[in-house]
């Protein structure tokens, strides 16, 4: 039953923040199948953060609807998680790496928490640094530790906000290995949002191509490379570079119409 | 090395200036007798007879449990109000101009109406300390909840916490910083509303005692009273710093990297 549904169906969803701008999503549409890595790229500002809060019921959206395995929510649904593009400001200070990776349990026993905790350190490398405070990590140990507090509930669907922005190159290539792999074994649906196309074609089953503002999918894109994905191997594939260049192009599209004026455009 | 000399510098020179006055005062005390001039001596000798035997019990226990029962009151309530207000923004019209009003009245102003209603008791002289003092904890508790980042709002809404955790374990420890200034204010302003609490109709206290000895013309007493408020004072507003630096080591560890000037 679950399998037939997909996990997540975003279904014409619009927004506007005021009457007297352009609205920031205007009838936007796609699904994401469980088990799915879905990428989403856009140009800067189109409203992808925007996105991702209607999707985890953080915002609602004025039109359209967000299903979740075809319900709708209120309150973001349980089996959600979501790693916040600004991850300096998304972890709390007076907490150490541990208790804010501790901090999404509840209704465990001590003993449970603490393994879950363990494992999720674990799975990014952070146990060396769990009695520390967030301000005293690196940038990329920061978003680590805000990966971990987001797979310790174990859910179904990760959101991930440009989760590897402003960490520098190696440590971006990494974070990518280091969140397909667990996406893998957790068998999760991941959502990740970014502006890196070749990140998208890299890590996603299917990328969702946004436009400028009013935003609305321009296309989708099935990455239909095999797994496991190596960084170089992959990335030298004829048919890796011929999705990456379909990709390159739409954005390209998208970034100029942006920059010369608000075209509004049928799709 | 550095720090060391620039502590141990200014804590000679204090000592050095506190002899120096108290050495002006005994001089002039022992050229010019008189009953408002008591000599350095008979007023540390009153100053000691305050803290042990039966004053201890009639002037600095009773002031003490006002202080320490009002404050306590002011802090639970000004905090445990100023979160919620601070975090509900509905409320806010509806309380904003009540809160804008009471807090100009001064609490001293509240003292004979409160005469009248508590009578010439304890409950009397608690309510107007906590009167005094809930203020500044409330308004800063209201000011450090509408600074708590929003993103951590939504974190806590990911993982579906109610409203009520939500206030305690996110916006309560971000608004810390921002009460525990409120509270140092507090502090101050209740020494203050306890010692004039006691100088009306009242038969115990610090307050009162320093007030019965002025009409004793026991001199050396009144003063011997006043540097024990002072001690109170200095004692109570040690011990709150310790305790805040112990409650936010995080919040100085992580300023410190923001502006390493400090806070
Ligand atoms: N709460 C809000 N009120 C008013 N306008 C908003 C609000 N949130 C976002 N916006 C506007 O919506 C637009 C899209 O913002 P959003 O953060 O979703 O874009 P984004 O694609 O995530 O941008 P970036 O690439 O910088 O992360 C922006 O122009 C922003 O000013
Ligand atoms: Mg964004």
């Amino acid at each position: 039953m679950e399998t037939a549904q997909p996990i997540l169906q975003v279904d014409h969803v619009s927004k506007v923040f005021a009457p007297q701008l352009t609205p920031v999503l205007k009838g936007l549409t796609f699904k994401q199948e469980p088990g799915q890595f879905v990428a989403v790229v856009g140009p800067s500002g189109c409203g992808k953060t925007t996105l991702l809060r209607c999707i985890a019921a953080l915002a609602q959206p004025d039109e359209g609807a967000v299903l979740h395995r075809g319900q709708q929510f209120d309150d973001p649904p349980p089996w959600l998680s979501i790693v916040f593009q600004d991850y300096t400001r998304s972890l709390f200070p007076w907490l150490s790496v541990r208790k804010n990776v501790a901090f999404g349990l509840r209704d465990l026993t001590k003993n449970d928490r603490d393994e879950r905790v363990q494992a999720a350190l674990c799975a990014v490398n952070l146990e060396h640094a769990a009695d520390l405070y967030p301000w005293q990590l690196s940038g990329g140990m920061q978003q680590r530790c805000a990966l971990a507090r987001a797979i310790v509930v174990q859910p179904k669907l990760l959101l991930l906000d440009e989760p590897f922005a402003s960490v520098d190159a190696q440590t971006r290539i990494d974070l990518q290995d280091m969140v397909m792999d667990i996406c893998q074994t957790m068998s999760l649906s991941t959502l990740l949002v970014t502006h890196d196309i070749d990140e998208a074609v890299f890590m996603a089953d299917k990328v969702v191509v946004l436009s400028a503002r009013p935003t609305h999918v321009v296309e989708e894109i099935a990455i239909d490379l095999p797994r496991p994905r190596d960084q170089l191997a992959t990335k030298e594939t004829p048919e890796f570079l011929h999705l990456r260049h379909r990709v390159y192009t739409l954005v390209r599209q998208q970034a100029q119409k942006a920059a010369g004026g608000n075209v509004t455009e049928k799709v | 090395m550095t720090v060391r000399r620039a502590h141990s510098i200014p804590l000679l020179w204090q000592i050095g200036i506190i002899a120096g006055l108290l050495a002006i005062w005994q001089w002039a005390a022992l050229i010019h007798p008189a009953p408002y001039l008591p000599r350095v001596e008979n007023i540390v000798a009153g100053y000691v007879r305050l803290w042990h035997g039966a004053l201890l019990w009639s002037a600095i226990v009773p002031s003490m449990y006002r202080l320490g029962v009002a404050f306590l009151i002011a802090v639970l309530l000004g905090s445990t109000f100023g979160i919620t207000l601070g975090s509900l923004r509905g409320l806010d019209p509806w309380v904003r101009p009540v809160l804008e009003y009471l807090r100009f009245i001064p609490a001293v102003a509240i003292l004979p109406a409160s005469l009248l209603l508590f009578g010439a008791t304890d409950k009397m002289r608690i309510f107007v300390i906590a009167f005094g003092s809930t203020f500044p904890v409330l308004l800063a508790a209201i000011d450090g909840a509408r600074r708590v980042e929003p993103m951590l709002i939504d974190v806590a809404r990911v993982i579906r916490l109610t409203i009520a955790q939500r206030l305690v374990r996110v916006v309560l420890p971000a608004a810390l910083p921002s009460i525990f200034a409120g509270i140092r204010i507090a502090l101050s302003i209740a020494l203050v509303m306890m010692v004039i609490s006691e100088l009306i109709a009242a038969d115990d206290g610090l307050g009162f005692y320093i007030l019965r000895n002025q009409r004793l013309f026991l001199t050396e007493n009144v003063y011997a009273g006043v540097l024990a408020i002072g001690t109170i004072g200095l004692a109570l507003t040690l011990a709150l710093l310790t305790f805040e630096k112990r409650v936010l080591a995080w919040h100085h560890g992580w300023r410190g990297l923001v502006d390493p000037k400090g806070v």
